[in-house]
Order: C-alpha cells, then sequence, then structure tokens
C-alpha cells in the first residue's frame, strides 16, 4: 500500500511539472534559508562550550557613568586580576587579557620573515590552566611563567615555521622586544570566545610592574571555587574596590563565561573578534521560522488550487473503497515526497550558499556541521514537521469529501476556505511589504551615515602603522621624507585617530570638581591639518617641543570645553586637569567632531603632545590626486627605508569608520535577501491562487464571454480581486513597518527621517509584482475558449 | 432472495422557498440477480435514484434497505466497506484515475481491501484476460478509446466480485457498436455469473437487454 502511494505521488509530481517544479522551489528556498539559519544558530550557540571549566569561569565587567550615560566595559584595569585573586577567596585564578596596543596587529619578525599577526596577545600563565590549552609542543607548566616567553598556535607555527619545530626559536615584535617561543597549542575552535593566535607571557608587559587601578584596558577573566555564589563574590569585589581606590569612577560585576558570547553586543572595548547578539540569533530564527511557515503556506495554496480535479479524483477512490485514512496516507506521502526533494534541494543550496553568507556575515560556518549527528536529526524534524504542516490542508480538507463530489457536476468550496486562503495571501504579502520598507530604510540610513558632515573630513587619509620604528628620529625623517612628495599634501603621526580607541581618561572640572570621561590623543601639530578641523579658537599644538619641556599642550574639542563651563576663547591659556601632570595648559579648541560610531552623541576629546606617553602609533598621511596605488607604493617604499624588518600595514580613514557599521550592513544584506527571497515565494503563493481562482471561475468566464466580454475586460475583473488582496497587505504593513523602523533610528543619535517616499516605492514593488503574477493566469483564463469550460454542465 | 429495498423514499431541494422533488414516494424492491433498466426523460431522476442506491447521495424521508441492513444513518466508514465488498461503479465518464496504468486502475479497489500481492496478481491476471486486453495493461488512460476505457472502468468494478453493479449512462459517450458489446458484456455477467446490475440509459436498445425496465417521471415510477 505504502510503495502504491509513494508510486502515485511520484507520477503526480511528474505529471504536473510547472506545479511540481513551484512547490519545490518555493519550499526548498523557504527550507535553505531555516538550514542556513539554524546551522548559525546552532554555531553561535554553541560557544564556548568546549571549555572544561565554562561554568566556573566569568568576565570582569566595568560599569562606569558618562552624566546620564552609563556604559559597560569588558576591559578593567591590570591591578583587578592580581588583587581579586589575593583577596577574595572564592576566585581561585584570573587571567588578563591585552591585546597588543589596544588590539592593533602587531608587525612581528620570525624565522627571517616579516608578518603582520592580527591577534597578538599578552596573558597571565593561567590561561593555560584555566581555558584547559591543548599543548602539541613544550610543557604547559612552565610555558608562560618567565617574562619574554610566548607560545603559538598550531596554525601560526605552520605559518610562521613550516615544519620545522618552533620551539626555542626567537620572535621579534615591532623590532624591540624579542620573544622566545616556547610552546605550541591547538587553535582556539572558531566557535571559541577566546580568539588568540599568540599569547606572550603578561610579565611581558611594562603594565605588569605595576599594576594599576587606573588604566582600563585588560580583559579579565575569573575561575571561581566550586560552589561559589556569583553575588556574594561580587559584594567581596564591591568592598574590596572601596578599600582599595579613592573616589573610583567605576563598579565591578561578573559575567558568566557561557553568557560572554551571546549577550555583549552593547558592552565595549571587548578584544574578540568573534562578538555574538542574542538579538541577532532571535530576530534571524524569528525569520527563518516565518519563511518556511510562508512556504508551507505556498505548499498548501499551490495543492489545493489543483483541488478540482483533486475532487473527482478522491470520489472515485472513495467509490471503490478507499477510507478517509487513506486518502489522508495518500495526501501526506505525496506531501512528504515533494519536501523530501526539497529538503535535498534545500541542502544543495544551503552548501552553495554559506560561502556567501559567511563573507556578508563574517562567521565562519562550516558546511561539514550540516553533517553532524544533531543536524542531521533535526533535519528529519523539520522534514517531518514541514510535511505535516504542509500536508495538513489538502490531507485533513479534502480527504473529508464525500465520495459524491463525484457526481457533483458544480462543486461549491466553502467561502471559509477561500477566506484562508486570501488570509494566507495577505499574511505572505504583509510580510514582504514589511521586509521591503525595512531593507529601503536601512540602506538609507547606511548611506545618511556615510555623507554627514563629521565634524573632520577622512577622505584620503591614509593611516600607516609606524609602531616598529625606534625612535622619534626615524619618524620624522619618514615625514619630511614624505612631505617632499608632490602627492601628499600633509602628515602628522598620532597615538590614534578617529574610528579606532585612543586612551580614555578623567577631565575635571576645576570649580565643581566633577569628572568627565575625555578620550586623549598624542600627537603632533600637524593633526589640525590633516584631519581639516575646525580652529575654534587658540592655535594647533607648537611644531617643536624641546626634550626637557615638562608643559603639555592640549586642544580640546567643544563638549570638553562646555563640561569646564567656559567659552572656547576663555579656555584657551587655562590650565586643565586631565591625567596629564600639573603643566597641562590649553592651547586651542576645536569644534566637535565624530570621532567614533553616529550612534553615539559626541563625547569630549583632547589632543596633547606629552612625550612621556610613548612613540607614536600612527602616521597620517593625507594625499591628493586618484593613484592611490602608486601614491601607496611611494609611501611603502619610503616606510622600508626608514623602518626595515617591519610590515608595511595601513588603512583608509574612511574605510575605518565604515566598520562601525557594518552590523547594521550585515543586517541590511541579510535582510536584502531575505526580503528578495520572501517576495519571491509569496509571488509563488499570488500564483497558486490565482491559478486556483481561475480554476474555479472558468465557467462564469466562460458565460462571460459567451455574453460578450473581451479578454481585457476579463483579465481586469480576475486581476482587480488580487489587487485587493495587495491593497489591504499595505494597509495593515504600513504601519507595522513605520512602528518598526522607527524604533530601529533610537539606535542612532543622527539619524534620518521616515521619509513617504519609501512607502510608495514598497507599494508600488508590490503591486507591479503582483499583478505581473496574476495576469499570467488572468490572461490565460480569459483567452481560454468559453466552449470547453461550459461543456461540463 | 432480496438485495435491496427502498421504501417510500422522498428527495428534494428547496429554491426560493418552494421543493423541488427530485424523488417523490419511490419505492423499489431489487432481488439478486436482476437486470434492471431505469429509463425516463431527462430530470427524470435516474441518476439520482442511482446515487441513492449508490449511496453517493442521501434523502430526506424513506428507509432505504441493503442486505437487509438499514443504511440510511450509516456511518462513512461502514459505508465504504459496503462498497469494498457489494458494490461496482461504472460510470458514463469512465472515471479512470488519470495518472495509473490499466493494470493499476484495476488493482485499485483490491487495495483497498488489501488483498494479498500474488492473489491480487492472479485476479488481475484473470480480468485482463476475460476482457483481452492484456496487451494494454501498460497504457495509460488518455491512450485509449473510450470503449477501451469503460472495459477497463467495467473490469475495475468487477474486480472485487461485488454482488451488484450501478451503471449511470456506461455506453452514453460511445458508439452503437461499442455500445452492443458492452450490453453482450452486462448480460453475460448477469446470466453467467448472477451479478445484479442496475442500469439508467436512454436508449430503448440498451434498456431491452435487461429483464426489467423501470420508467421514471417526475421522480416516480410510471405505471406501465
Amino acid at each position: 500500500m505504502f510503495k502504491n502511494y509513494i508510486k502515485l505521488a511520484w507520477r503526480k509530481i511528474k505529471a504536473d511539472k510547472l506545479f511540481s517544479v513551484l512547490n519545490i522551489l518555493g519550499l526548498s528556498i523557504g527550507l535553505g534559508i531555516t538550514l542556513l539559519l539554524f546551522l548559525f544558530v546552532f554555531h553561535e550557540t554553541s560557544f564556548d562550550t568546549m571549555y572544561p571549566k565554562r561554568d566556573r569561569i566569568a568576565r570582569v565587567l566595568l560599569h562606569t557613568t558618562d552624566q546620564q550615560i552609563s556604559e559597560t566595559w569588558c576591559a578593567s584595569p591590570s591591578a583587578v586580576g592580581p588583587s581579586f585573586q589575593k583577596e577574595i577567596p572564592e576566585i581561585e585564578k584570573t587571567v588578563r587579557f591585552y591585546h597588543y596596543a589596544f588590539g592593533q596587529p602587531a608587525s612581528i619578525s620570525v624565522n627571517d620573515k616579516e608578518l603582520i599577526e592580527p591577534r597578538f596577545f599578552y596573558a597571565d600563565e593561567s590561561i593555560i590552566d584555566v581555558f584547559d590549552l591543548k599543548f602539541i609542543q613544550g610543557n604547559p607548566k612552565t610555558a608562560l611563567t618567565r617574562p619574554n616567553t610566548i607560545i603559538i598556535s598550531e596554525s601560526s607555527a605552520k605559518r610562521y615555521f613550516g615544519n620545522l619545530n618552533p620551539i626555542g626559536k626567537q620572535l621579534k615584535l615591532e623590532n624591540y622586544q624579542d620573544f622566545e617561543i616556547t610552546g605550541v597549542f591547538k587553535d582556539f575552535s572558531s566557535n571559541s570566545t577566546i580568539d588568540c593566535n599568540v599569547v606572550a607571557s603578561f610579565k611581558s608587559t611594562h603594565f605588569a610592574k605595576n599594576p594599576s587601578w587606573g588604566n582600563a584596558s585588560f580583559e579579565t577573566y575569573v575561575l571561581l571555587s566550586k560552589n561559589a555564589n556569583l553575588t556574594s563574590v561580587e559584594k567581596k569585589m564591591a568592598k574590596l574596590i572601596k578599600k582599595e581606590v579613592i573616589d573610583p569612577w567605576y563598579t565591578f560585576s561578573l559575567q558568566p563565561f557561557p553568557k560572554v558570547h551571546l549577550y555583549s553586543a552593547d558592552y565595549s572595548d571587548s578584544y574578540t573578534a568573534r562578538i555574538g547578539n542574542i538579538e541577532e540569533v532571535r530576530n534571524l530564527s524569528f525569520l527563518a521560522v516565518l519563511i518556511l511557515i510562508i512556504a508551507c503556506i505556498n505548499y498548501m495554496n499551490l495543492i489545493t488550487a489543483r483541488s478540482q480535479k483533486r475532487h473527482k479524483e478522491i470520489g472515485i477512490n472513495k467509490t471503490l473503497g478507499a477510507s478517509t485514512k487513506s486518502i489522508v496516507g495518500r495526501f501526506y506521502a505525496e506531501t512528504g515526497l515533494i519536501t523530501l526533494i526539497s529538503v535535498i534541494f534545500s541542502l544543495i543550496l544551503a552548501i552553495l550558499a554559506i560561502p556567501l553568507f559567511n563573507r556578508v556575515t563574517g562567521i565562519e560556518l562550516d558546511y561539514k556541521d550540516l553533517f553532524t549527528l544533531p543536524f542531521i536529526g533535526s533535519l528529519l524534524i523539520t522534514w517531518i514537521v514541514t510535511t505535516l504542516i504542509a500536508g495538513s490542508y489538502p490531507a485533513l480538507h479534502l480527504s473529508q469529501l464525500a465520495p459524491n463530489v463525484i457526481v457533483k457536476s458544480v462543486f461549491k468550496t466553502k467561502t471559509s476556505g477561500i477566506l484562508v486562503r486570501k488570509g494566507l495571501v495577505v499574511f505572505q504579502f504583509t510580510a514582504s511589504v514589511i521586509l521591503i520598507i525595512g531593507v529601503m530604510v536601512v540602506y538609507q540610513q547606511i548611506n545618511f551615515i556615510k555623507n554627514r558632515d563629521l565634524g573632520f573630513n577622512p577622505d584620503k587619509i591614509i593611516a600607516v602603522s609606524i609602531g616598529a620604528a625606534e625612535n622619534k628620529t626615524s619618524i620624522n625623517s619618514l615625514k619630511n621624507k614624505l612631505l617632499n612628495s608632490s602627492n601628499i599634501v600633509g602628515v602628522s603621526s598620532a597615538q590614534g585617530f578617529p574610528g579606532v580607541d585612543v586612551s580614555g581618561r578623567d577631565i575635571i572640572n576645576p570649580i565643581t570638581k566633577n569628572g568627565h570621561n575625555i578620550q586623549t590623543n598624542n600627537t603632533d601639530a600637524e593633526i589640525v591639518k590633516v584631519l581639516n578641523l575646525k580652529l575654534l579658537a587658540g592655535k594647533t599644538l607648537p611644531k617643536n617641543k624641546a626634550k626637557g619641556d615638562s608643559i603639555v599642550d592640549v586642544i580640546l574639542n567643544k563638549k570638553a570645553v562646555d563640561f569646564l563651563g567656559i567659552s572656547p576663547n576663555e579656555a584657551v591659556g587655562k590650565r586643565v586637569q586631565l591625567g596629564l601632570g600639573d603643566n597641562a595648559y590649553i592651547r586651542g579648541v576645536v569644534d566637535n567632531f565624530n570621532f567614533s560610531s553616529l550612534r553615539e552623541p559626541i563625547g569630549a576629546y583632547a589632543f596633547h603632545n606629552d612625550n612621556s606617553r610613548g612613540l607614536h602609533n600612527y602616521l597620517l598621511v593625507k594625499f591628493q590626486g586618484t593613484h592611490i596605488a602608486s601614491i601607496l607604493e611611494e609611501i611603502k617604499d619610503n616606510f622600508e627605508e626608514i623602518i626595515p624588518n617591519a610590515a608595511f600595514q595601513y588603512s583608509f580613514l574612511d574605510k575605518n569608520l565604515e566598520r562601525f557599521y557594518t552590523s547594521e550592513r550585515r543586517m541590511a544584506s541579510i535582510g536584502l535577501t531575505f526580503s528578495i527571497l520572501a517576495v519571491f515565494i509569496a509571488c509563488l503563493g499570488l500564483f497558486g491562487l490565482a491559478a486556483f481562482t481561475a480554476e474555479q471561475r472558468s465557467k462564469e468566464i466562460g458565460i462571460r464571454k459567451v455574453v460578450g466580454a473581451s479578454v481585457f475586460k476579463i483579465t481586469k475583473l480576475l486581476s482587480l480581486d488580487f489587487l485587493t488582496l495587495v491593497a489591504i497587505s499595505l494597509v495593515l504593513a504600513f504601519p507595522l513597518a513605520a512602528w518598526l523602523m522607527n524604533s530601529w533610528l533610537q539606535n542612532f543619535a543622527y539619524r534620518i527621517e521616515l521619509s513617504w517616499v519609501v512607502f510608495i516605492v514598497a507599494g508600488v514593488i508590490a503591486i507591479v509584482i503582483a499583478i505581473a503574477t496574476v495576469s499570467f493566469h488572468a490572461i490565460k483564463a480569459a483567452m481560454a475558449n468559453p466552449v470547453k469550460s461550459l461543456k461540463t454542465e | 432472495m432480496m438485495l435491496l429495498e427502498l421504501d417510500h423514499i422522498y428527495k428534494w431541494v428547496t429554491t426560493g422557498g418552494r421543493r423541488t422533488f427530485l424523488l417523490n414516494d419511490l419505492s423499489l424492491k431489487v432481488e439478486e440477480g436482476d437486470f434492471i433498466s431505469i429509463m425516463g426523460p431527462s430530470g427524470s431522476g435516474k441518476s439520482t435514484l442511482l446515487n441513492v442506491i449508490g449511496m453517493l447521495d442521501g434523502f430526506q424521508e424513506g428507509e432505504y434497505k441493503f442486505l437487509d441492513e438499514t443504511i440510511h444513518n450509516m456511518k462513512e466508514k461502514h459505508r465504504s466497506k459496503l462498497y469494498k465488498e457489494y458494490i461496482g461503479f461504472v460510470f458514463q465518464q469512465y472515471h479512470l484515475i488519470d495518472e495509473l496504468t490499466v493494470y493499476e486502475n484495476i488493482e485499485t479497489p483490491l487495495l483497498y481491501k488489501s488483498v494479498k500481492s500474488n492473489e491480487r496478481k492472479a485476479l488481475v491476471g484473470d480480468m485482463l484476460d476475460r476482457f483481452n486486453i492484456v496487451g494494454k495493461k501498460d497504457l495509460f488512460p488518455n491512450q485509449l478509446s473510450g470503449g477501451q476505457q469503460q472495459l477497463v472502468g467495467i473490469a475495475r468494478a468487477l474486480i472485487s466480485k461485488p454482488k451488484l453493479i450501478l451503471a449511470d449512462e456506461p455506453t452514453g459517450n460511445l458508439n452503437s457498436k461499442q455500445s452492443d458489446e458492452i450490453m453482450q458484456l452486462f448480460k453475460q455477467l448477469n446470466e453467467e455469473d448472477g451479478v445484479t446490475i442496475i442500469q439508467a440509459t436512454h436508449s430503448e436498445s440498451n434498456a431491452a437487454y435487461a429483464s426489467k425496465i423501470i420508467n421514471l417521471l417526475d421522480g416516480s415510477i410510471a405505471k406501465s
């Protein structure tokens, strides 16, 4: 019997090629997206599950309030680790992480090669035990106990040394620090928050010598004892801070390690490149289920569209003795076969789409994960669930028909059935229109951000990493060489630039004694010119500064001066307290500029020339002309001449700023793909309903034609019905979309206003697509010979 | 032996608040082995009567007994058992299943009766032999002529060895030669196998094959 069902189902699929293709296409796309997103959700929720001690590990979070806005940082001061471990009995171990140069790629030389190592970390030796690093070579007990020792990942070892044994070899960082390689560990997997390629012992940094409660730049993890109570540990932490720090500007809390990946999207200063977002996981899961439902709805629509023929067939089978059960079985067999084919196609689609998905999202999904047991299990469940959902309507509705349908020449469908189907199409179109509007608004906002006046000009500026320069003289001679070029109009050296983190300090209002967060950037006189900042008062930093000069010149932005409660002109010449010693004087004031994401309002910012703060990290080169390749070549040649043995690394300021919006971009491109597919699937549904209606009304159309209706009139008659459905969808979708997009735009301090044009365009798109879809059947029905439709009577 | 009995059957539809009677106080007894032709003009209720007998359609008043069982209040499941056991249908439009071959069409009722595979093969083989359509067994309905399709339809109706065959204008779409062949076949089935046959027909010559003719007029049996 079962074999017979399958045979019949297969012949049905073959007999109705167009409909089978539409069905399978719709379901495959829906299932393909679901698979891909399943994989994504699997990947995201599997984060950090490989660490045996994960339930006892927690990350220290720092909370600080800048006027009304409170922030949470993932980095804490370097004293936090050692003192917590010493004073709080429940904290067994602590690991401090410091990403080289606050997150910059490191230029290293190893095995006579110059390389860029983007993930160069310092960490306490406890990392090996807390995170159970698997050593391939070297002794995990002693690998990081000494200063200037370093362990490297298996893939880095391969990259640096090929098949040579790396143990005992030297690794030179930025031409000034030598490390001895003492171990090779198995790579952190792609679903690990900890993502170091090389780990140098924390003792190698100058931060290790005098742990401070000031500079919050160290991501700190703690290993708690078994059965430790998080709240009581946090209480002890607060008590400790009260004792150790005078007037702290922060408080601490603990974040359980299993929550780190998905629940940290709003926290800043995390060193990992892999930050997940539970919201994103939820949204995408929701969208995946929605698309799957839309695809199932299509299946039902398309199948019931053929129901007139089905009615006859069910009637025959019933008169031949088929029970309701066997009819239900047949419909499910047919649905099951179609969904099975779709599952196979969707698997192929998903595998093909993975590289694209990875490129768009920056997530590393692996197609091999598709063939793991839990995944195959969920695939089977998806198949069964889809079959049950998609097959429910035809199986349960049609099988209830009495055998007498066979002798009724005109069958009447209950209006409720039609209503349900129309409702489903309205649902599909509403969802599609919302998606179309959403995508347009997101793109508009991204464009708005791109073209906004930032208060400085990031165009045509190249930031060259000069961390490997030996001293100030070589930086200056590189500057002078570059300035000789006709293509280069300005060069400034600086600690950082808008778009990268610089040092966070406190500026003190001398009257109220209140403190305020301020970003400080150690730089030179050229910075105002290179960034094209607007000087409101005073002058830029002095060109030359004597070596022993203890005076620090400061340029503040308007926001910082506002905090001090004085006008820009009054500010010039005043002494200012911002953690740069007692001899810091305001030399100039520049207008506000967006040094961070446009999601945040502009904060206080200062440029200064305190030479005691180390060498500058970047050379900011402003160029003119459009021959970027030759300009880069010119800069590179000069760079290699003056700073040999270092890799040349650069970025463009405008490109660098765009990275603030990668998650918006990512959502926009996923959203765009989803919308196109959702609209496509919705069209399949409409196509099915149009076919159904045309079939149902064939007699009416025949009569109308016999009494003289033109093809155009009939096409109009049929199409108008569907346009009504689309119009209802628009009415439902517009307010919903407006509400959704307005709440999304609230995330931005600088945002566009929703324009009615977007709604008009989305509406027109939906209507045009609907007309194109429906008119096929409408015209076909209108052209049909009325004799055919009338003779069955 | 009595096969079925209709007792004062009324069936009507209500249009614009007025009843139009399709069957009007109709009583009929059918013995096993009868061959009955139902005749009458269009709209006299021939098809309705057959559908009521075949349990494809209900009625409002009266009583219907099939093998001494009252059927008009029967559950769908029970009714489908009756089809399987006792009734074979032959339709004017043949109503073969388009996606199935001749062989599979004939086999279908046996599948619903859960007959074993070997036995099915033997039964279908016999039937193909008997109707001389062995060579056509792998063809699909749309590859056959009307007469051949109706032969398959009859073969399918006979395969489950029914006591009663209900045929609604079985030759309505056939030419006179094909029509005669089908009628010969019915006569033979009736006489040699003892199958009870009730057919509705317009044609005097077809009706003459039967042992008994009932004339219908406006839903009642006309006295003749």
